[in-house]
Order: C-alpha cells, then sequence, then structure tokens
C-alpha cells in the first residue's frame, strides 16, 4: 500500500514539473513565434533608442564646469596672436622651417616659465601582428630596424601646479605638421598657447598641465602613442638614452640646440608630470560652416572604448552655454535623407502625440526631424564603435586608460579674416581653460558617468542599460531555436515524449542517437579553426608579396578556399561516413542546432568586448542562421512559404558575407562607382593594423558561422 | 542576638539607601530647572570633505566667527573642520576662505582655532566630544567641558539624508546616534540648555528622536527638502554660503553683544522663498518661552550676574549645595552623588594646602640661596 502510494507521489511530480522547466518546454517547442516575435522586437527596440535616449547631466559633483569665470584676458591672446603670426612667416620660409618653429615653440613656452623638453620618436606604421592582440600597447614598444631619416620631435611643456601635489596632470595636445602645417594648426597653436601662458600664472592649478605639441608629420597618432609609451615606461641608466642617441649626429638635432639659446629650462631628457586624468586633443579646421562657430567632438577609441560621459558633457556644457559654440558629434549624413526613416519618424512622432493626448505625462515623442538625426548620429557613433578604430589621437590615451576627446573647432568666417581671429582665439581659449578647470577640480579619476553609451547627439546619450534590450532580443532565440531543433532531431521534443517510455540507458541505439551531435560538434570545430587560419592568413600575404590590394585580396579568397577545401577532405569526410549510414535526414538540422550555438556564444563573447560590432552581427548573423534550410528540401516543398524562404536565405546568404556586406554599405553609403576589389583589403587592413576585435569577430566567429550557414543551404540530403 | 544585628544592619542600610536616593532626586531636581546659566559653549561641525563642499566650511566658520564676537571665547568653541579649503590647491586665494563672493571677509585669518580637522572628524570623535568619553589623551582644549550651567550651541553643516547626517564621504551620523548622544548629555548634567542648528538637506529629520528636555533645535529644512547654497563665487569657482546660514548670518550681522533680540525674531526672520526650503524649529522640550529667550542665551555669552558681597562664602556654600561634576563620571549615579560632596570640600581643601606650599617653596628657595653664598664664599676661598 505503501509503496504504490510512494509510487503515485513520484509518477505525479514526474508530470507536475517546476514552471521554469515547463515554461522553458513552451518556449522551445514554440520556438519559431518566439523567435520571430523577439527579433522583431530587436529591430524594433534598436530603431526606437532615438526615442529612448536620455539627455545627458554631469554626474560628478566635482567637476563644477562653468562655475568659475574665465581668467583668459585679451594680454594672453596678444601674445598667442603673435605666436601665431611668428610661425606663419616661418612657413612662409621653405628651408628649416620645421626645426625652427619647432625651437619658436620652446623658447615661447620656455619664456612662460614652464618646463620644456623634446621628445624624440620613430614613428613606426602600425603592423599586424596575430600575437599581439589584447596584449598592451608597450609591448610593441621597442623596433629595431627604424631608419635615422625618419624621426619626429614633440615639443612638451609642463605647468607645475604652484600648490598642487604634483601626482595627477591634464594633457593638452596640439598635433601641429611642421613642415606642412597651415593656418588651422597654427591658430591651435595660438589658443593652446594663449590657455597655456594663463596657467602659467594662476593659483588655482591642482594637477600639472602638460601640452604636448605632436609633430604630426607621421600622421596625428603615431606622435601621441609615441609619447605616451616613453611617459608611461620609464626607463633606467642609460638604457634610455640609446635609442636617441643612435641617431644623434643628425645636424637637425645639433642645429636644434644651436637654436634654443637660453636653455634654462629646454632639456632633452624626458619630463614627466603625474597620472593623466583627462587629455583634450585640439584642431582647428576650416569647414566653411555658415551657421556660427562649431565644435566637433571625436570620441571613440580603438575597440569601441569611449571615454566617460562627463568629459563629453563638460566639453558640451562650456561649449553651448558659455562660449555659445554649435556641438557637433559624427553623423551619417546619406542616412539623413533617408525616406523611410522620415516616414518611420513621422509615425513615432504621431504615436507620441497620441499618448501624450491620452496622458500629458508621457512624454516620449520626439519631433521626426529630431529621431532622423539621432538615428543619423546613432547610426555613425554605432559604426565607428564597431569599427574599433580610434578616430583621432584621442584614441592613444584610451590604451592608458586615460578619457580623452578632440575638440575640432571650425570658425564661421575664414582665417584670414584678422578681426574675427583674436575674437576666436578667446572663444576657443575660454572653452579649453573652462574645461581645464572643471577636470582641475575633480578629485578622482573620471568613474561616476557611462563608460557604456551610445551617442544621439551632442546632448542625449543612450546607456548600456538601453542598448542591451535591442540585443539581447536579437540574440535571445538563437538557444531556443538550438535547443528545439536538437530535441527535434533526436526527437526529444518533450511534447512527444510525453507518451513513451523515457529513455533507457541500455538501448544502444538512442545512446548513439543521443550523441550523434558530436559529429556536427567536430564539423563545426573545424570550420572555426579554418576562421583563425584565414584570419592569420593577411598577415603572411603582407609579410611575402608586396603586390596591390586587389591581388593580395584575391590571393587571400583563394588561399582560403583552398585551405577550406583541404581541411574539409583531412578532417571532415574520413569520419562522417561513419554516421552517415544511420540517418541523414537529421544531419543538417543538428548541424544547424551546434552552429546556432556557436553564434550565440560568439555574439555573446563579442558583446562584452564590442557592443556596436556584435549588434551589427547580430543583425546579420542571427536571420541568416535562423532561416538557414537546406535548398534541396525548399525546392522539393514546392509551396509559397518554402520559396519565399529560399528567396530569403539566397538574399541573406548573400548580404552576410562579410565582404559583400562591405561592398553593399560602402555603395550605399558612397555610392557604387568608386569602389574596388581592393578596398576590402585596404579595410581588412586598417582594421588589424589598429587591433580591432572586430576584425577577430570577422575571421572567427563570423565568416566560419557564414560558411556553416552556407553549407546549410547546399546540403545534399 | 545574631539575627537582630543582622535585622539591624539591613535597617540600617535601608535607611542609608533612602537618604542617598532623596540627596540625589534633590540634587537632579536642582540641577535641571533651577541651576543657574553660568556658561556658553559652541560646537560648530562642518562634516564634508573635498572641494566643491567648500561651503560647508564657509558655513561653519562664519557661525564661528559670529559667535566669537558674540562673546563665545575661543576656549569654549569646540570647531570641526572635515577638510582644509584654504590649503587646498584649488583655492584661488591661498590661506583663505571667503563665504561671500565680496572677498570683503577672510574667515580664515588670524585667531582660528580649529580642535578638530580633516580625518579627525569622525562621528565617533563628535559623540566623544558631545557625551565627554575621552581617552586621556585628549587635551582639555579638544573637550567640551560643559556643565549643568552650560547653554550649548551645537552647528553641524553638510550633506545630509532622511534622518542621517554624512560624515567625512564614508559615515554617517543617524538621528538616534544624536538622540542618544544628547540623552547621555543631559544624563551627565553636561548642558543646561541645548540649541541644536542644522544646515542639510532634510535637516528636520534629525531632531526626530530628541526626547531630552531643555533642547531646542532648528534646521534648515523639511522632510523632503533639499538646502540650497545661496552664491556661486565665479572668482573661486565654488558656492561660498548655504542659504540658511546667510540668512542666519544676515540676522546676526544687525546685532551685537548688548542686543535683545529673541529667539523667535531670529526663528521667523527665515523668509522660505528665500531660503527655498522651510526652515523647521522644535520646541517642545524647551521650557522657555522663545520669545523671551534672547538670542544671546546660545550665540553669545552674556549670563545673569548675581552681585555678592563676598566672593568665596558664597562660593563654599554654594558649592555645598550644588555640585560641579568632575569630568569623568561612572555610570553608578547613586553612589556618585553622595561621594561628590565630600570631594569637592577635599578639594577645596587640597588647593588651601597647596597654595601654602608654594609659600612654602618661595621661602624655601630665599634659605637655599642664603645658604648658597657661604658655600661659593667657602670654595672660592679654597681655590
Amino acid at each position: 500500500m505503501a509503496e504504490t502510494e510512494t509510487e503515485t507521489k513520484s509518477v505525479t511530480s514526474r508530470m507536475r514539473q517546476r514552471p521554469i522547466v515547463r515554461l522553458g518546454f513552451l518556449l522551445i517547442s514554440q520556438s519559431v513565434i518566439v523567435s520571430v516575435i523577439c527579433c522583431t522586437a530587436g529591430v524594433l527596440a534598436l530603431l526606437l533608442l532615438p526615442v529612448l535616449a536620455k539627455n545627458t547631466y554631469i554626474s560628478e559633483n566635482a567637476l563644477m564646469p562653468g562655475s568659475a569665470s574665465s581668467m583668459l584676458s585679451h594680454q594672453e591672446i596678444l601674445e598667442a596672436n603673435k605666436l601665431v603670426r611668428d610661425i606663419a612667416s616661418l612657413s612662409s620660409k621653405p628651408s628649416g622651417a620645421a626645426v625652427e618653429s619647432r625651437g619658436l615653440i620652446a623658447q615661447y613656452m620656455s619664456d612662460l616659465g614652464a618646463e620644456v623638453n623634446y621628445h624624440k620618436f620613430h614613428p613606426h606604421s602600425n603592423q599586424f601582428h596575430p600575437l599581439h592582440f589584447f596584449s598592451g600597447p608597450g609591448s610593441e614598444a621597442i623596433q629595431d630596424n627604424f631608419s635615422c631619416s625618419l624621426y619626429g620631435v614633440n615639443t612638451v611643456g609642463i605647468v607645475r601646479a604652484p600648490h598642487g601635489d604634483g601626482k595627477e596632470a591634464i594633457v593638452l595636445v596640439t598635433p601641429y605638421d611642421s613642415v606642412r602645417g597651415g593656418v588651422g594648426e597654427a591658430l591651435s597653436l595660438g589658443i593652446a598657447y594663449s590657455v597655456f601662458s594663463l596657467l602659467t600664472r594662476v593659483t588655482w592649478l591642482a594637477k600639472d598641465i602638460i601640452w604636448l605639441v605632436a609633430d604630426s608629420q607621421y600622421g596625428e597618432y603615431a606622435p601621441v602613442t609615441a609619447w605616451l609609451r616613453d611617459y608611461h615606461t620609464p626607463v633606467f641608466g642609460d638604457l634610455g638614452s640609446l635609442n636617441t642617441e643612435m641617431c644623434d649626429e643628425n645636424e637637425n638635432i645639433s642645429k636644434l640646440k644651436e637654436n634654443s639659446i637660453p636653455e634654462r629650462n629646454i632639456s632633452y631628457t624626458f619630463r614627466r608630470a603625474g597620472t593623466m586624468a583627462a587629455a583634450l586633443v585640439l584642431k582647428v579646421a576650416y569647414k566653411n560652416e555658415h551657421f556660427e562657430d562649431t565644435l566637433s567632438i571625436y570620441a571613440e577609441a580603438s575597440n569601441g572604448q569611449m571615454p566617460n560621459l562627463d568629459l563629453i558633457n563638460i566639453v558640451n556644457y562650456l561649449a553651448v552655454h558659455r562660449q555659445g559654440l554649435r556641438v557637433k558629434v559624427e553623423k551619417l549624413w546619406s542616412l539623413l535623407e533617408s525616406k523611410w526613416l522620415r516616414i518611420f519618424g513621422e509615425i513615432l512622432e504621431s504615436l507620441g502625440k497620441l499618448a501624450k493626448s491620452l496622458n500629458p505625462d508621457w512624454k516620449f515623442g520626439i519631433s521626426a526631424s529630431d529621431y532622423v538625426e539621432g538615428t543619423a548620429t546613432l547610426a555613425s557613433s554605432l559604426y565607428y564603435q564597431a569599427l574599433g578604430v580610434p578616430t583621432g589621437p584621442h584614441g592613444a590615451f584610451r590604451d592608458y586608460q586615460v578619457d580623452a576627446i578632440t575638440l575640432e573647432i571650425s570658425p564661421k568666417y575664414s582665417f584670414n579674416n584678422k578681426d574675427r581671429r583674436n575674437d576666436f582665439l578667446l572663444q576657443g581659449g575660454r572653452l579649453i581653460e573652462g574645461v581645464i578647470r572643471s577636470v582641475n577640480n575633480l578629485l578622482e579619476k573620471f568613474h561616476q558617468s557611462f563608460f557604456l553609451y551610445l551617442l544621439t547627439s551632442p546632448g542625449k546619450f543612450v546607456s548600456v542599460g538601453v542598448y542591451m534590450i535591442a540585443f539581447a532580443l536579437l540574440v535571445a532565440p538563437l538557444p531556443l531555436v538550438a535547443a528545439s531543433l536538437y530535441a527535434d532531431s533526436n526527437d526529444l521534443n518533450p511534447a512527444l515524449r510525453k507518451d513513451k517510455k523515457p529513455i533507457n540507458s541500455d538501448d544502444l541505439g538512442g545512446l548513439l542517437k543521443s550523441w550523434k551531435w558530436l559529429n556536427s560538434a567536430k564539423r563545426v570545430f573545424v570550420v572555426h579553426l579554418w576562421g583563425v587560419i584565414v584570419s592569420l592568413l593577411p598577415y603572411f600575404i603582407s609579410q611575402i608579396c608586396d603586390c596591390t590590394p586587389t591581388t593580395n585580396f584575391l590571393i587571400w579568397i583563394s588561399l582560403s578556399v583552398l585551405i577550406l577545401l583541404i581541411l574539409h577532405q583531412i578532417l571532415g569526410s574520413p569520419y562522417s561516413h561513419v554516421c552517415e549510414i544511420q540517418s541523414q535526414e537529421g544531419e543538417w538540422a543538428r548541424l544547424k542546432s551546434v552552429t546556432i550555438s556557436s553564434v550565440f556564444i560568439g555574439l555573446s563573447l563579442m558583446s562584452v568586448i564590442n557592443f556596436a560590432t556584435a549588434e551589427i552581427g547580430a543583425l546579420l548573423m542571427v536571420p541568416t542562421s535562423l532561416l538557414a534550410y537546406p535548398l534541396k528540401l525548399d525546392i522539393k516543398a514546392r509551396s509559397l512559404r518554402s520559396f519565399s524562404r529560399m528567396i530569403c536565405n539566397l538574399i541573406l546568404g548573400v548580404i552576410s558575407f562579410p565582404p559583400a556586406t562591405f561592398f553593399l554599405l560602402k555603395g550605399v553609403l558612397e555610392g557604387f562607382e568608386g569602389i574596388n576589389a581592393g578596398d576590402f583589403w585596404n579595410w581588412v587592413e586598417s582594421l588589424w593594423a589598429w587591433n580591432s576585435a572586430t576584425y577577430l569577430y570577422i575571421g572567427m566567429v563570423h565568416l566560419p558561422c557564414w560558411v556553416l550557414c552556407v553549407h546549410i543551404l547546399l546540403h545534399s540530403c | 542576638m545574631y539575627s537582630w544585628f543582622g535585622s539591624k544592619n539591613s535597617a540600617m542600610v535601608m535607611v542609608m539607601v533612602l537618604l542617598l536616593l532623596l540627596c540625589s532626586y534633590n540634587a537632579y531636581s536642582v540641577s535641571a530647572e533651577t541651576t543657574m546659566h553660568t556658561n556658553n559653549w559652541a560646537v560648530l561641525v562642518c562634516t564634508s570633505r573635498f572641494w566643491f563642499n567648500y561651503r560647508h566650511m564657509a558655513n561653519t566658520l562664519s557661525l564661528y566667527r559670529t559667535v566669537k564676537r558674540l562673546g563665545i571665547p575661543d576656549e569654549r568653541i569646540i570647531l570641526m573642520l572635515a577638510d582644509d579649503m584654504a590649503c587646498n590647491a584649488r583655492n584661488k586665494y591661498p590661506a583663505q576662505v571667503f563665504n561671500n563672493e565680496n572677498h570683503r571677509l577672510n574667515l580664515y585669518g588670524d585667531n582660528v582655532e580649529v580642535d578638530y580637522r580633516g580625518y579627525e572628524v569622525t562621528v565617533e570623535n563628535f559623540l566623544r566630544v558631545l557625551t565627554g568619553r575621552h581617552q586621556t589623551a585628549v587635551p582639555r582644549s579638544k573637550r567640551l567641558l560643559s556643565d549643568e550651567g552650560s547653554h550649548i550651541l551645537l552647528y553641524m553643516t553638510g550633506h545630509g539624508g532622511d534622518e542621517f547626517l554624512k560624515f567625512q564621504d564614508s559615515e554617517e551620523l543617524q538621528s538616534h546616534d544624536l538622540a542618544d548622544a544628547v540623552k547621555q548629555m543631559k544624563e551627565k548634567r553636561r548642558f543646561k540648555e541645548l540649541l541644536i542648528m542644522v544646515d542639510t538637506c532634510q535637516a528636520a529629520t534629525l531632531f526626530s528622536q530628541l526626547r531630552s528636555p531643555g533642547v531646542l533645535a532648528i534646521g534648515s529644512s523639511k522632510k523632503g527638502e533639499n538646502s540650497y547654497s545661496h552664491h556661486l563665487d565665479s572668482d573661486v569657482g565654488v558656492s561660498v554660503v548655504d542659504r540658511f546660514t546667510y540668512y542666519t548670518l544676515a540676522f546676526f550681522e544687525k546685532l551685537n553683544m548688548y542686543d535683545n533680540a529673541s529667539l523667535s525674531s531670529l526663528f521667523t526672520s527665515y523668509n522660505p522663498n528665500l531660503l527655498m526650503s522651510n526652515a523647521y524649529y522644535r520646541t517642545d522640550l524647551y521650557q522657555r518661552y522663545l520669545e523671551e529667550a534672547p538670542v544671546t542665551t546660545f550665540f553669545g555669552s552674556v549670563m545673569e550676574t548675581i552681585h555678592t558681597d563676598s566672593a568665596y562664602r558664597i562660593l563654599s556654600r554654594r558649592n555645598s549645595q550644588k555640585v560641579k561634576m568632575p569630568l569623568q563620571q561612572s555610570v553608578d549615579q547613586d553612589e556618585r552623588r553622595s561621594l561628590t560632596n565630600s570631594e569637592v570640600q577635599e578639594q577645596t581643601s587640597d588647593t588651601t594646602k597647596e597654595i601654602e606650599n608654594i609659600e612654602n617653596v618661595d621661602s624655601l628657595v630665599n634659605y637655599g640661596l642664603v645658604i648658597m653664598l657661604p658655600v661659593l664664599v667657602i670654595s672660592t676661598w679654597i681655590s
């Protein structure tokens, strides 16, 4: 009696599973509907992000931007103007202008009482090192094969804080090409000089000020990286001078020494200040703006890292509310004209109005034009983060966890307008002074505000908590579909299993059947291995031959295909025929299940490293992998549904092939005329040169998964 | 026999205890109501660090200056400043603190005695100051040596919230901590009247747990309200004073030591529109009428004087009745009460003996000098 009772109990307990498990089974059995709903919601959520964007606010109490009135006066501006004129007159002379202008700047700096030193560096082009991904920036420090003729000289001036403890510093960078430098660069030097000269006299500095005049003959990024590397890797003893002294016979340096006659503060030893609290890269460009003086902010550093939002906030606040500048962030201009986006925006606007009429407290509607602008900015924000290539010299600072942005000021009038020049210098100088004073108030590193965000306008942002929803919705169906496919292929579907006996462990056939996924997993693994090899190939190609990008690209593709075939022959065939006998019909489903799992794992990992890449990758890869269905079966079925699925599959299969995606995007954004097969190679080269994780993602996640999806499409079942 | 003796003994003990109780009750009731106001103390606390909290230090220093001007001497002011803005590298005017953008008055000039500074300003030290439980090494200047005739002004400013006040960005003083400390002070007869003035957000919540009689409390804002800064000094780059303190100071600037402005005139002077919050004051524990109590009860050191013919006789008589509390008190109040009478008398006798001793010492020195002379003569003669 008692035994029967316990038996019935156990039966009922088996019947009545925990609700979460039942919910899981329900979701898995309804995976098609769930995945359609989730994907649509994910795309919609992405499109809604500009509506959900919040206004930025200054989160750190200590910053207090704009609370102090500007101290920059016309006196400093006059001096700065003098410097600008001197530099302009030097650059009109053709010979030796570089050395002289360097000396001139150093002289001006040291006249202010600042400590000045020259920093010599050898610009080496970024090169792809397969093993140096994610390793620190110092790892590629010592390069042996530089030539003595190729070097640049940074000029560095340091103002010590009179009452500060000297443990922190704020960096101001002005890229200056002493050979080809135009008026814009001279003006940026003028602005920096005016602020610098003010800061030598003020009493309120708590952090040292470093002004780095980066020699941008070999690009703007290289001198800043070189200086930062030397700043952060102090060398002791004579080893440090080895590098610089190797080419010391160079006449330029001796000439340089002659020039700086009163050498009280100018030295060649590397000078340092404390840890950097923030860095501002200052540029002046004439962009023929018609409306007013504008300030463009560039913030994206390598791998989509952003500086703390507070830094952008204070610059934005001071520029808008104190200096009356128009602040801009990058936009994808082509999106502004897109019709469907405007229509969508109008729908949202009317929805917002409707909601407001229902309840005046609901304020989520934004106007259609705002929406389009927000989307364009958001798209550009996503694009530059996904690219993983820094948008300016500020990117070098992010590698050392220093918050930095590039400020590009462009005046309304041309530079030749002398009357406007003083006003322009004053405006720019006051902006920089305000930002420095605000950062000077900071007590700790920037930490209060967001690091993970997307901008939809200079004053609006979407934080990680919001944009992750879109991604999570897109990715959510992947494990469900994988589970459901696996269950279907093994007849493990809980709905079907109910009346059957549970699988007996003695049943060898069942056991074998349940382990069949290993075969598919092996295949997926081999393809991923191939992906690794493919992503290493460009390094060897670029080492071996010195060809045009187009040929390189073709070599790369042909080699990849060849290796895929070889791998298929070696690893693919001999084992697969063992299982072939048993059941071929479920094979593609198992393969798809494992592929989807690998897509899920890859995307989730990537979303941690670089969200934007993962988001764009998910937009392409999730529908492709979810829809993948053998074409043969579709043709056999001859129904409308299968036909439309086939078409979708073919389109997605083409689109999600990385080079095809690249060319399509490029064509849509820039027009299809100037497209060259080598462009993709160049693009990839830039990705690996900047150690972008996107490159790894494409090579090791995206491409293998695409190959697997194509494999499923062409499956012979 | 034995039992009788025992019972007699126990009866005697009973009588003794009754006597003691009676005695202590008398002493207690005397101290609470009828003790004369003899001295004024001020405990001024700025609880927040960091440059952007400049105004809190300026608040406290301005109040310090005001109470000093109105007659509380430096040795009776405990000034606690959690940070040193004057020496902050960001200060445009090194070693100076201003509470107004006109920079006419440097609050951090000469004669500012800061008793607790920087990281010394903790909740623990604050409660120790109030309750008088110090470690032996703490000097007298850092102690609140008040007695049952003291009027104490306790001013606090910083960042607060619902029933708490933040100290040093790391710990907080809660309303029940404050109430407990005040209760202990009352029990230890460390004050006659106490005014707690708080300038923080939701300052009123800090008083919610106070139960001790003789306590008057005023806060800058009610529950759910913020207290705001008054103005920003664009030269220094920070807000320099809070609204509540600013208008308190404005009220006191019109007064001098001899004015008879009442506490109620101070309390009603706060205009909610100017404060941008509602000043809240709690009077249910305070016995006197606010209209009759002059502000100098707390903010100055004006005392009732009693003319007496002979200072010493009066003093000795008062001593026998009403006892000054020694600083370190044991827990057992009743035992203590009986002991203190004799102790104080002993103390007085000790002092007279000491004075005699001192006179003896003088004569001793004189004699010694006289004796030295022949010794000197002899020694020179020998050499």
